[in-house]
């Protein structure tokens, strides 16, 4: 009974995958600048030309463009994707290292902003139209307007500059040697300031996404009938309008899920955190080719990913999408 | 449609969601542990250390109190007896106001009444007596200020070397010769691994290093050293000619291009000679070859590079194994560096026990950390508006000191109107130097020599003096055929407008300052110019296609600097000057002239330091004169460290205090 992945969707998701790769490759390389400094440092300009052109054919950038990008596709069904220009490490194993530093933190960004927007929105649609409802609302709305690089520097000046409280930057205290609950606490307290600052500008969509569906939901004919049975408020707001308002909610954090791996480009840049992010931002500034077409990559396999889960999801939890 | 059996879906819903939570929880607490495994240290090993750390600590506590008991008595008896020199009243009066306080320590009374007592006998019996006294009080305060620089050091000593925690702004991957990054502070946080023949001192000149001794033919053609002995690599084998010959082979003819291999450009063959002493034959002669080559070539050794194709993609193991006076323990990819003082270096033990480097995103991070007191010393230039922000903070301090980076304009001089020379020199005499120091760097930066070389450096000519005169600048554009005919305020060249875009690179605030102070100079002789502001990348293809100047420019006027490397060897001043055929490889601005030209060639092979000197001194007043580009300051070296951990930084001349010297205890200093 449950709709399954047709042909048609999976021809959609397949072209966009296509295109997706193909600006991953080309992207880079529409750029101005030249990776070549970045290789040869400050004496680029002393490069013989016999010098330039072995670089250059070292790291692959001599072959024609089709040559490369079909490399780039050998890369990703082989899932080695070589070395980096800046750091020479092997690509994968910089991902690696990288990426659960970004789990850790959009995921509990994505919990902690769940579990705020979601119960504010219901707060706020519940008293529609009063006080609360309104200061809500404009709170929502002057937050989600904040640039995150000055937020992060808001709480970086405040809570670890001012008052001392919290570490500035990184995600352990480096070269610390700390074991045990001591390693457990440092790892939580270099997560806080990065978390805190992904939750607040990742809480007003999801708050406006549960107002307005809940809202919506309010004025459904079944809520009526439910207060007309004689249901109690809690018994309304919790067994009826709730779970008819979590389907459109749900959607909305699955996306998010693709997109915070993109919000965390300037947080941990800002916040000098080891994740994926600060790695695209690295590679970015230095044209290092290869790691930002593999780290693009994984962005992209983030947001496909989060796309197929909402629409595997939905039938769960929303019937009426249950059509065969 | 959706009330139908609302009951029965509820509970399958319900039940679906917890199973939902369940995985959100789950994926969480996978995503903490992978963070968590982050590290490969042992727990015994570090366990061990903790132990250790606290040992340390708790004898470091103890030789502290004692310390601070004896300061407290020295203080207190130098306080007593200095009063008892005064006279006689004051001391009583001193003596019995440290009485009523309670918090004054017993020993303190004592001596201050055993002082008093004493002084109080002999002033009564003669003035004789009363001046004996006083030659006594001075000999025991001498005593007494011994006692506590015993202390002192005793304390220190018992501290252990002290730990110094260093910010930096980029990683710099695993730093040996074929992987650090940037050339400042890449390579100096390199060079504490390794060793070069020959190391720069305080004021900037190669002396002896590795090698005890260097020597030069008469033609500049053959450089002979002798090794000094008994070097060991950190794996405890000896260090030998053989090894110098290996690097000098090595970076040569690796498959790999590298820094190195240009320095070393120009060797014909290394004669090794003995176990201890070979000489370089060079093809051509070169006058910069020791600070070119032996201050810069890290020696790298034969038993672990031998065999190792693709250095940058090789595996070395835990360390880099190198001479120098640290061994990096520990690296963890853009995060932390952790290096621990060589006890067996050569020049002697370092100061710092262990230097833990951490990288952070940009200046910001790197000054929030340095207030936050989580480093001790930033390893990278602190700009200008921030100097006295942090100087004002206790305990942190600046070490401020003369550097060969620059700020200059560029102008593409082989084209219209900017080949006249009346119009360049229009141009120079418009420039405010001063007024852009003070404005835009706050005074932090030396005004621009227009001879190019920083006042500070040997070779400065100290004829060159900047003239700011815009009513001498308009006369000069009058009298070339430049006038503003339609009354616009912007004069005219082959009937255009002299109106052009100044390009520069938009991250680089200062620059962006500097540029748009120029627009406003230029414009009080005519020259109408507008700010273009682009991302580095596009600016460096516009000034500099390719970094390649056979392929020419893109611009008309560009904002640019050079870094400290091109000023610091005044021999690499033809790259800068010469017209492109003749080796002007950073010559970026179309500037060609027979004289210079002949001069870039006599440069490096003359024979004699006097010779060379008269040669850039000439070189100096063409630049001023003909002025292929124009520079405009030097912005200062200022480097911000706190105090109160490690202060003894050693400010080279024109490089600033990244280097081993500043870690080195003086007396292993060149």
């Amino acid at each position: 009974m449950r709709r399954r992945l047709d042909t048609r969707r999976l021809t959609q998701y397949g072209v966009v995958v296509l295109v997706a790769v193909t600006l991953n490759f080309l992207l880079p390389r529409l750029m101005p600048g030249n990776p070549l400094v970045l290789i040869a440092g400050v004496d680029v300009g002393l490069l013989s030309p016999d010098e330039r052109a072995e670089i250059v054919a070292r790291v692959g950038l001599d072959a024609p463009l089709w040559k490369q990008y079909l490399r780039y596709w050998g890369d990703i069904f082989t899932g080695d994707f070589g070395y980096s220009f800046r750091s020479s490490r092997p690509i994968v194993d910089m991902i690696w290292d990288r990426l659960p530093w970004t789990l850790l933190i959009t995921g509990l960004s994505l919990i902690v902003s769940a579990v705020a927007g979601v119960t504010l929105g219901a707060i706020s649609a519940w008293r529609r139209g009063t006080k609360t409802d309104l200061g809500m609302l404009s709170g929502m709305i002057s937050i989600e307007s904040l640039p995150s690089f000055w937020l992060g520097m808001l709480l970086i000046s405040i809570f670890a500059v001012q008052w001392g409280i919290l570490p500035s930057s990184h995600a352990v205290t480096p070269a610390s040697g700390l074991v045990g609950w001591a390693h457990v606490w440092d790892i939580a307290s270099h997560a806080i300031l990065p978390v805190v600052t992904l939750s607040i500008l990742a809480t007003p969509g999801v708050y406006m996404t549960m107002r307005y569906s809940m809202l919506e939901t309010l004025g459904e004919d079944y809520i009526r009938t439910a207060r007309a049975k004689g249901a109690g408020e809690r018994r309304v707001l919790f067994g009826h309008v709730a779970r008819n308002t979590i389907a459109p909610v749900v959607t909305v954090l699955a996306l998010r899920i693709g997109f915070a791996f993109g919000g965390t480009v300037i947080v941990e840049t800002v916040f000098t955190y080891p994740g994926l992010g600060r790695l695209v931002f690295e590679a970015v500034s230095g044209r290092d080719y290869p790691v930002m077409q593999a780290a693009f990559l994984v962005f992209t396999a983030a947001v496909l990913a989060a796309n197929l889960a909402a629409d595997l999801l939905y039938p769960l939890i929303d019937p009426r999408t249950r059509t065969s | 449609m959706s009330l139908a059996n609302p009951v029965v879906r509820g509970r399958g819903r319900s039940r679906r969601m917890r199973n939902l939570f369940a995985l959100l929880t789950v994926l969480s607490l996978v995503a903490f542990a992978c963070g968590d495994g982050g590290e490969d240290t042992s727990a015994e090993e570090v366990t061990a250390a903790q132990a250790q750390a606290a040992a340390a600590q708790s004898e470091a506590a103890a030789a502290q109190s004692e310390a601070a008991s004896a300061q407290a008595e020295a203080e207190s008896a130098a306080e007593a007896l200095a009063q008892a020199q005064a006279d006689l009243e004051a001391a009583q009066a001193a003596a019995a106001s440290a009485m009523e306080g309670d918090e004054a320590s017993q020993s303190a009374l004592a001596a201050a009444q055993a002082a008093l007592e004493e002084a109080e006998q002999r002033a009564a019996a003669t003035a004789e007596a009363s001046e004996e006294a006083l030659a006594a009080a001075e000999s025991a305060l001498a005593e007494a200020e011994q006692m506590l620089d015993e202390a002192m050091m005793e304390q220190e000593a018992a501290a252990g070397p002290v730990t110094v925690r260093a910010a930096i702004t980029g990683d710099e991957a695993t730093l040996n010769p074929y992987t650090y990054i940037s050339g400042f502070p890449g390579w100096n946080l390199l060079m504490l691994q390794y060793d070069s023949l020959m190391q720069l001192d305080a004021d900037g000149i190669p002396q002896p290093w590795l090698a005890d001794t260097v020597s030069v033919n008469a033609d500049l053609t053959e450089y002979s050293f002798t090794l000094v002995e008994g070097v060991t690599w950190h794996d405890g084998q000896p260090l030998t000619a053989h090894d110098v010959d290996f690097s000098v082979d090595y970076y040569i003819n690796n498959v790999e291009a590298s820094r190195f291999a240009r320095d070393l450009r120009g060797v014909e063959a290394l004669v090794v000679t003995g176990d201890y002493s070979a000489t370089f034959v060079l093809s051509r002669p070169n006058a910069g070859f020791e600070l070119a080559a032996l201050a810069d070539v890290p020696i790298i050794p034969r038993h672990v590079w031998e065999g190792v194709e693709l250095p940058s993609e090789h595996d070395f193991g835990p360390t880099n194994i190198g001479t120098g006076p640290y061994k990096l323990v520990e690296y963890v990819e853009g995060q932390s560096y952790r290096f621990e003082a060589n006890p067996d270096y050569f020049r002697g033990a370092p100061a710092v026990g262990e230097l833990v480097v951490i990288v952070y995103a940009d200046d910001a991070g790197a000054q929030a950390a340095i207030r936050t007191g989580e480093v001790d010393v930033i390893f990278e230039r602190v700009p200008p508006e921030q100097i006295p922000l942090l100087d004002a903070q206790d305990p942190l301090d600046i070490a401020l000191g003369p550097e060969f980076t620059t700020q200059m304009i560029n102008y593409d001089a082989s084209k219209r109107p900017f080949d006249d020379l009346a119009v360049r020199q229009a141009i120079n005499l418009a420039m405010n130097r001063q007024d852009i120091v003070d404005t835009v760097f706050l005074g932090a930066a030396t005004v621009g020599s227009p001879g190019w070389i920083h006042p500070e450096h040997r070779s400065y000519n100290p004829s060159m003096i900047p003239v700011y005169d815009p009513a001498a600048a308009n006369a000069l554009l009058d009298e070339a055929g430049y006038p503003d005919s339609d009354g616009d305020g912007v004069r005219e060249f082959d009937g255009q407008p002299m109106s052009f875009e100044i390009i520069t690179n938009a991250p680089d605030s200062l620059r962006l300052r500097i540029a748009e102070l120029t627009v406003e100079m230029l414009a009080e002789i005519g020259i109408e110019t507008s700010v273009a502001a682009v991302e580095t990348g596009t600016w460096e293809q516009a000034v500099w296609p390719g970094f390649d100047v056979n392929n020419g420019r893109n611009y008309d006027i560009a904002m640019w600097g050079w870094s400290a490397p091109v000023q610091a060897d005044p021999l690499r001043l033809p790259q800068l000057v010469a017209s492109v055929p003749a080796g002007g490889f950073l010559n970026l601005t179309g500037y060609a002239s027979a004289e210079m030209d002949a001069l870039s060639a006599a440069l490096p092979v003359e024979s004699t330091e006097a010779g060379r000197i008269a040669i850039l001194l000439r070189m100096q007043e063409i630049i001023a004169e003909e002025l292929p580009f124009v520079l405009l300051l030097y912005p200062d070296g200022a480097y911000v460290y706190d105090s109160s951990v490690y202060s003894d930084w050693e400010f080279i001349a024109g490089q600033g205090i990244v280097s081993k010297l500043s870690l080195l205890p003086p007396s292993a200093r060149p």
